[in-house]
């Protein structure tokens, strides 16, 4: 897929950690740009045939093509790694944690193309690099609401300005749950119909709280009280509590929300004086997490009574 | 106060299961007036979907539904009408 806009950094900036990527050549060729999300393996390039290459993907090399390498002649093999850095590649992978030959580093250097080592296998790198940049390419929305991480689950809480979703996010984080972000939510579809959240680059880990004024959560309560990006499980929306508005009251049947063509979960939680909105929202995320565990409490409770029934009006039933 | 009261059978085959439990907590929700039911020896208010569950009232069973309030009349109908009609169910 043809993708616009991103640059060498912002991959190496978004999977180094994931990748175990390190840069070991080509720094200055960060700043380039990456025109495919695809990641190849050179292939018979290092044969010398370049007629078929599709060029502008970043290159992957494992033993295998490194091996290949190595097998070559010094003046041969420079020569052959020159012909693949030609084709537009913006940046190379050196996989398996193997030594990368010192003429690749040489002319990655003299060229501007980073390269970077990592101890992964080929495979990984290439489908979680494409799915990444793929999903960095995929259409982003901003979403006026916050997202937290609550027991590993990824909860947006939205509702109108003034209903309490600071407030109740600063709570959650009093818990020991994780802001990701507060107020403005950059949500972007991954490859599988994921959807991930992260928050603005500036004001991330900020927070307005009316009364207080602006706080920064990491510096007030710590680095494991927040994360940069999460992927979103769930959707709770928070409404001033309306007397002739029916809400929920079973769980039967699981409402959803949709998010860039993508269906979550959703949660309507009418709100007012006493209601505790982070014990709902935390009983909320365990209720999800054990429904992905395949146990779900209505049904459950549900086919209790109907056995009870059942067992009282034998007559009905025989 | 007036306090009504009026006796209903059950006529849905499932009988008090989660979901006609739900509608029927949903329509006594709809009234200021205090709506209690009795099947059996227990007696729940009928604003508690977790109440009117633990009653599981079977098919056949009867249900005691007594109203106390300013609207008790149009509530005691509701319900009665909600029960008679096997809650919209079947």
């Amino acid at each position: 897929m043809k993708i616009k806009g991103l640059t060498i950094n912002d991959f190496y900036e978004g999977m180094k950690e994931k990748l175990r990527l390190r840069l070991v050549a080509g720094a200055p060729g960060l700043r380039n740009r990456i025109p495919f999300s695809e990641l190849a393996q050179p292939g018979l390039i290092f044969c010398g045939y370049s007629r078929h290459f599709a060029s502008g993907r970043g290159q992957v090399m494992g033993k295998n093509a490194i091996g290949y390498l190595r097998g070559l002649d010094p003046k041969l093999r420079r020569e052959r790694i020159r012909l693949l850095l030609e084709q537009k590649v913006p940046f190379c992978v050196v996989t398996g944690n193997i030594l990368p030959p010192p003429e690749l580093l040489e002319e990655a250097d003299r060229i501007e193309i980073p390269v970077f080592r990592s101890s992964l296998a080929s495979g990984q790198i290439i489908d979680l690099g494409a799915a990444f940049l793929e999903g960095m390419c995929s259409p982003q929305v901003t979403y006026n609401a916050n997202l937290m991480e609550v027991f590993g689950v990824g909860v947006l809480i939205q509702g109108k300005s003034g209903v309490g979703k600071s407030e109740c996010a600063l709570n959650l984080v009093a818990r020991g749950h994780r802001l990701v972000s507060d107020d403005i939510v950059y949500i972007r579809k991954f490859r599988g119909g994921y959807l991930q959240g992260e928050a603005p680059e500036l004001g991330r880990f900020h927070m307005e709280i009316r009364g207080l004024g602006i706080i920064n959560v990491q510096n007030l309560f710590g680095a494991g009280c927040v994360r940069q990006r999460k992927r979103i499980d769930m959707a709770v929306t928070l409404e001033a509590w309306a007397s002739d508005k029916e809400y929920e009251r079973l769980g039967l049947d699981e409402s959803r929300t949709e998010l860039l063509k993508v269906k979550i979960p959703h949660l309507l939680i009418p709100v007012r004086p006493g209601r505790n909105l982070d014990l709902l929202i935390e009983t909320a995320a365990l209720n999800y997490r054990i429904k992905m565990m395949g146990l779900n409490p209505a049904q459950e409770f549900d086919r209790i009574v109907r056995e009870k029934i059942q067992s009282k009006s034998g007559s009905s039933f025989r | 106060m007036k306090e009504l009261t009026r006796e209903v059978e059950i006529k849905n085959k499932l009988g008090l299961h989660a979901r006609p439990a739900a509608r029927l907590v949903q329509v006594a929700n709809r009234f200021s007036s205090d709506i209690m039911v009795k099947s059996g020896d227990d007696e729940v208010n009928a604003k508690s979907i977790m109440g009117i569950l633990m009653l599981a009232a079977a098919q056949g069973s009867r249900l005691k539904v007594r109203v106390r309030g300013q609207d008790a009349e149009p509530a005691l109908d509701a319900i009665v009408s909600l029960v008679e009609n096997k809650f919209e169910e079947e």
